[in-house]
């Protein structure tokens, strides 16, 4: 008979945990609660007896300093007043990380093992004392606060029906299918058919595909060979297989697509007839060749550069926007512990060394009238603490992040989440980045268990947010599953007993799988071998469920016992599904019966290229001007609001609270300084500990430029970027890059997306801009990836529904070796005493800038890069630092000079003088244009005194100036023409910079 | 043993453990023989016997991380695991005088397994790492006061050094009576300090999880076992150090230089406990 055993800190003792909920319903809610408790529950639904119940009640569940635990109801104890009692429990087939430990250690405690029918549930009991508390509000709690409705279910008891010997009764959140599983089959008799079988089975193919996908089951040759293994029509394992492999998330349909560009004022006319082919593949392909150190690009789950003689880097991007925007928690977790799998399932796999977030949502403080899935600001907390948890769990440094404000972020948010691993160059003589399967090994899945979670996640994500979007997709990550993989196929890689390994992400098995048997070429895999976490799943839906932390390796029948040898030590469940074959056929069975058998090029041939109509119509005329503004004659309160902006503003809670320094890595932290507190232009890592070379990562985002002009917007976060890693000693001569592109829908509908032809011309010119300045600057993007979708269909006021499209956003990650360690340098001034230079050029760019945002305002004259520049300050730069003559280096990006010095100033608790007379500029500029333009390719740093001219003779060539020195007043003092234009002190600075989030922790 | 003049360090890894690496790195940097072992290793499965034992090691490391996820408290289902495996071993490699450090979730796990403060025969469990008062997990840099009259073989010859603290659950909580023990015996061998040498007298974020009388490790009575919630391994090099830049430009204007792969303070503790096991040897 199932058991309930709640588990609460005993009376005395503070529960954060409670606080923690008090605090956010005041905060989120304006919901006053005098008291909350929580009592962590655990349903045991097994055969124990007494005796043992209360053997593991002692020796595992209850610390016996802190805890008091009851298999009757403690919630009288815990708070004796209570007026609410709330619980909240997991859905069936949510996958229990809690419940799956317990059992594991109980099994472990009793020397027992359990059966598939036993099993331990955890959820929680909230007790509130609320007097004035109403039945609504309590519902809101748990709706709003504590559980998500798609993954968790709750019961509200006032104290008036509690049952004190009940108490919140038994809850068995068991999966009971009671369904057998079969294989369908469908005769798609025309075109149209099949297009209503896919809307009825959420396939979402593309009308353009229907013939195609007709034609090949058709197909006479195909047919007859179907028919020797009982196939004719194809079956809905086969149909699934297709649309998720045809998926814009796994196939990348809008940037293989063909564009049709045109700019609508001068006539010009283009034709891209690759976007990804000529804008990425190409440049990149050139780069390689050319550069021994680019070691593996654009075909493995991730890109390979070299680090050291004996080591390469691994690096991928990734977003997980659709998810994360309807469970903001489990969405983030996911994403981070999903991208985590592509380093891991990089060529015979990688050591994961590093992650890296980037979030983009509307205000926290949100007030309008449109309702989003969630709240802007419950969202930023459950995507933080889902990273949150993700990142600490998998012991992998959180090394850096970025957060961005803007209201069109509404309609779906942004989670950019990326993965650095590192890979010896060989393993056992062999090269460690080079993969493949072949005929005869083994298909071995290992990890995770199959449930119906994650079905349809990747065609899901190619669409937009609606109500009716499918919740099935969403799952929960769970990084302590995924860690003893990560250990576990690292130390089978360096046995030797990994040939080939991939992850399982989006598509599950049918991407991982199919990606795997096009190299043997061919499969068999039989389905009913595949652990399943519940009976009563259909083939199709083993097939293509995206339960997480699991992954596909080929094994040699020879080193079969070897492999599961070690999978026992590090306890992963290893199963082999199926064999690779050199047949070209991906052949699935259920048993005795084949379910799927297609050749496994199929998918590659005959699918039609989309096509786009891309319409420029560029900034001026659309109106844009340059605001009418005459600068005050003191500029203190302008970077004061400025240091205030949400954008601009301290947002240390969030990297304070993610591990950044496990591993033992860390060189140049997310923050720096004297209190440790502001953000660092990039990071620096030690990611093989034996080695004197570091890795600098930086990454940046600029979406406000591209409501000018995308292609300057994309030209200047590579500018950025590049500069950054220069910034902390990294090697311009090896930067490597990432593209993350997150864009609103591009395909044009007169009703639903009536600009979506300029969207498309949007993307277009970003990509241009991304070529041009990879060309330029000779970085090869090591990875990359495109979630286009991201709008939303709003309610709002009277019942209208609005679509709201994010604005283009592409983050730009840059990477480079930091060859020399004593080249690392950070952005705060050091000593008192020390020169103040400027590199760089300033020119009147303040449109899409921060200065112009405080206004509502985008103006017109976004920042124009000139490369040559860029590379030519950042190698003078390099060689300065390598030389030891730069005592600090900061990179004005947003904000201009005036936020670069201010953060300079904020980072040392020094003052700074600056006289913006001396400010190399380009053209007429007043003082507020010197201190806010946002022109790239510049560098503030600080020199020693006695080294300076030591320092500016390694600028030539470059514009440079000396503009003043730092001081000991902890005063950031400008003039212009001999007057004061600017006098702060670092407290007020410091003030108004952490005013918004700065309590937050 | 004749012929063995090296001292072996066993580090813990699997499970969700994380700091096998950096740990078993400043071992071998300190002089010792750091292997890092599989706790399947050590405990079997139910397939696989044993390989490795204590018997073969004179430090015994349990290193931070998330063992078993963190799930049903932190740390909590590590002791369980050891107790119901290796209580023995255990027992023999304190007899034989062997050092153990718990460094975060090892010092979790320690003071669940009743290794910490080990104030009674029988491993009672009478200190716990509840979770911050702040709420949250915290990553950042403390200032660790030494205490002097401490029996702690671990941290001989340090004053006060800075480390950095990673975690969730770290507030250390015990009765009164525990409390005036550990205190008495000379056991709350490292406190949190305020920056300026002094006791952070309980003030966030100086004294991060709000632990009792500031207290961020204790030992034994022996001083031969030791945990900390602090990273020593997390300030094993200079250029881990959050004002390393700074002291490296100081440095450099006195005309020398500060190698980011010179030693850090955290490394003496590493130090101290391979001195104090090559005794045993």
């Amino acid at each position: 008979m199932p058991i309930r055993l709640e588990i609460g800190l005993k009376p005395g003792l503070n529960d954060p945990a409670g606080q923690g909920l008090a605090h956010k319903a005041r905060a989120y809610l304006g919901l006053r609660l005098e008291a909350a408790r929580v009592l962590r529950v655990l349903t045991f639904d097994t055969g124990l007896d007494g005796a043992q119940l209360e053997k593991v009640r002692q020796a595992i569940f209850t610390n016996p300093v802190t805890e008091v635990s009851s298999f009757r109801p403690l919630a009288e104890r815990a708070l004796p007043d209570f007026d609410w009692a709330l619980w909240v429990g997991l859905k069936p087939g949510v996958k229990d990380n809690e419940g799956a430990t317990a059992l594991e250690a109980m099994a472990d405690v009793l020397g027992r093992a359990f059966g598939p029918d036993e099993a331990v549930y955890a959820s929680r009991l909230y007790l509130l004392r609320a007097p004035r508390l109403g039945a609504e509000a309590a519902e809101a709690i748990c709706r709003q606060l504590l559980a998500n409705g798609l993954i968790q279910t709750w019961r509200v008891i006032p104290r008036g029906q509690w049952d004190p010997a009940l108490g919140v009764g038994i809850a068995i959140p068991r999966v009971e299918l009671a369904h057998a599983p079969s294989v369908q089959t469908f005769a798609i008799n025309s075109d149209q058919e099949l297009i209503e079988l896919s809307a009825a089975r959420d396939l979402f193919l593309n009308p353009a595909d229907v013939p195609v996908i007709r034609a090949y089951f058709n197909d006479p040759t195909v047919r007859a060979a179907r028919a020797q293994v009982g196939l004719s029509d194809p079956t809905d394992v086969e149909l699934e297989y297709v649309s998720q492999a045809r998926s814009d998330h796994c196939n990348h349909n809008t940037f293989n697509g063909r564009f049709y560009y045109q700019d609508l004022v001068s006539g010009e006319r283009r034709t891209v007839d690759n976007l990804f082919k000529e804008c990425i593949k190409a440049p990149t392909e050139a780069l390689a060749a050319a550069k021994d150190w680019v070691v593996s690009v654009l075909w493995d789950n991730a890109g390979v550069a070299r680090l050291d003689a004996d080591h390469h880097y691994v690096i991928t991007g990734e977003t997980h926007n659709s998810p994360s925007n309807m469970e903001a928690y489990g969405g983030a977790i996911t994403g981070i512990v999903g991208v985590y799998r592509d380093p891991m399932g990089t060529g015979k796999g990688s050591k994961l060394v590093a992650g890296l977030w980037g979030y983009c949502v509307a205000p926290r403080d949100y007030a309008g009238e449109l309702q989003p899935a969630l709240h802007p600001r419950r969202l930023l907390d459950g995507i933080i603490e889902g990273v949150r948890d993700g990142g600490n769990k998998s012991g992998i440094p959180t090394a850096l992040g970025l957060l961005h404000f803007d209201p069109r972020y509404l309609g779906k948010c942004l989670v950019f989440v990326s993965a650095v691993g590192v890979m010896p160059a060989l393993v056992n003589g062999q090269p460690t980045h080079e993969k493949t399967t072949a005929p005869g090994e083994l298909v071995v899945m290992c990890g995770g268990r199959v449930g119906a979670d994650g079905i349809h996640g990747v065609t899901a994500s190619s669409a937009g947010y609606s109500e009716s979007t499918p919740a099935g997709h969403v799952q929960i990550g769970d990084p302590y599953t995924q860690k003893k993989m990560h250990d576990f196929l690292l130390e089978a890689r360096d046995q030797g007993l990994v040939p080939y390994l991939t992850d399982n992400g989006g598509g599950g098995l049918s991407s991982s799988v199919g990606e795997s048997a096009r190299f043997s070429p061919g499969a068999q895999v039989d389905l009913k071998q595949v652990p399943l976490k519940y009976q009563g799943l259909d083939p199709w839906q083993i097939w293509v469920s995206e339960s997480q932390e699991r992954m596909t390796v080929a094994v040699r029948p020879q080193d079969r016992q070897a492999f599961m040898d070690l999978a026992d030590k590090h306890q992963v469940e290893a199963t082999v599904i199926g064999r690779f074959r050199g047949d070209g056929k991906l052949r699935l069975d259920y048993g005795d019966r084949v379910c799927c058998y297609v050749d496994v090029e199929f998918l590659e041939r005959g699918f039609p290229q989309w096509e786009f109509e891309a319409l420029w119509t560029p900034p001026a005329a659309r109106g844009l001007a340059e605001p009418v503004v005459t600068p005050p004659a003191d500029l203190g309160g302008l970077l004061l609001e400025l240091l205030g902006s949400p954008n601009l503003c301290s947002r240390e809670w969030i990297n304070r609270q993610y591990d950044h320094e496990v591993q033992g890595s860390s060189l140049i932290k997310p923050f720096c300084g004297r209190g440790q507190e502001v953000p660092s232009e990039a990071a620096v890592l030690l990611p093989v500990l034996s080695s004197r070379v570091g890795l600098a990562m930086s990454q940046v985002i600029a979406p406000d430029y591209g409501d000018i002009d995308t292609y300057h917007m994309v030209t200047a976060s590579i500018a950025e970027a590049f500069c950054r890693v220069a910034a902390v000693g990294g090697d311009p001569e090896q930067v490597g890059g990432v593209d993350n592109f997150c864009w609103p829908s591009i395909i044009h509908d007169p009703r639903t997306n009536p600009d979506g032809r300029y969207k498309a011309a949007q993307l277009v010119r970003a990509c241009w801009g991304l070529r041009d300045g990879c060309q330029a600057l000779e970085i090869p993007l090591l990875s990359g990836k495109d979630s286009m979708y991201v709008d939303g269909t709003l309610t709002g006021p009277h019942g209208l529904r609005r679509r709201v499209s994010g604005p283009p956003t592409m983050m730009f990650t840059a990477t480079a070796p930091v060859p020399e360690l004593e080249a690392v340098q950070s952005l705060e001034p050091k000593l008192a005493g020390d020169l103040l230079y400027a590199l760089g050029l300033t020119r009147d760019e303040l449109g899409g800038g921060a200065l112009y945002g405080l206004w509502g305002q985008t103006g017109l004259q976004a920042p124009i890069t000139n490369f040559e520049q860029v590379r030519e300050v950042c190698r003078a730069l390099h060689q300065a630092l390598k030389a030891g003559l730069v005592a600090s280096a900061c990179v004005p990006g947003r904000g201009g000079l005036g936020y670069a010095c201010a953060r300079m100033a904020l980072a040392g608790r020094l003052g700074l003088e600056v006289d913006l007379d001396k400010v190399p500029v380009d053209g007429e500029l007043d003082h507020m244009r010197r201190l806010f333009s946002e022109s790239t390719g510049r560098f503030v740093v600080t020199v020693d005194p006695r080294r300076s001219s030591e320092f500016e003779q390694m600028l030539e060539g470059i514009p440079w100036a000396c503009l003043g020195r730092v001081t000991k007043s902890q005063r950031l003092t400008a003039t212009f023409g001999g007057q004061e234009v600017l006098g702060l002190t670092v407290a007020q600075m410091r003030t108004n910079w952490r005013r918004r989030f700065g309590r937050m922790v | 043993m004749p012929g063995r003049d090296k001292v072996k360090a066993l580090v813990l890894a699997g499970f969700g453990l994380n700091c096998d690496w950096e740990t078993a790195h400043a071992l071998g940097l300190a002089g010792a023989q750091a292997v890092r072992v599989h706790i399947s290793d050590l405990t079997g499965t139910a397939r696989r016997k044993a390989t490795e034992s204590l018997d073969d090691y004179q430090i015994l490391v349990f290193d931070g991380g998330f063992s078993w996820g963190d799930d049903h408290g932190a740390g909590v289902l590590l002791a369980t695991r050891l107790a119901n495996h290796l209580g023995e071993q255990l027992r023999a490699f304190l007899e034989r005088g062997g050092l153990v450090i718990g460094i975060c979730n090892g010092f979790q796990a320690l003071v669940n397994l009743g290794l910490l403060p080990m104030l009674e025969p029988g491993w009672p469990r009478q200190v716990a790492l509840a979770a911050n008062d702040c709420g949250n997990f915290q990553d950042r840099w403390v200032e660790l006061l030494v205490e002097p009259e401490s029996p702690c073989l671990f941290t001989k010859g340090i004053k006060r050094l800075d480390l950095p603290v990673r975690h969730g659950e770290g507030k250390l909580v015990c009765d009164e009576a525990v409390l005036a023990r550990l205190e008495r015996q000379g056991l709350a061998a490292v406190r949190y300090g305020n920056g300026r040498g002094r006791r952070a007298e309980g003030k966030w974020p100086a004294n991060p999880n709000g632990s009792l009388n500031d207290i961020a490790g204790i030992c034994d009575p022996s001083g031969r076992v030791f945990g900390l919630m602090p990273h020593p391994e997390g300030f094993y090099r200079a250029s881990q150090h959050p004002d390393y830049t700074l002291r490296r430009e100081q440095a450099r204007r006195g005309g020398q230089s500060l190698d980011p792969l010179a030693p850090g303070l955290g490394l003496s503790i590493f130090l101290n406990a391979v001195a104090a096991a090559k005794e045993t040897l």
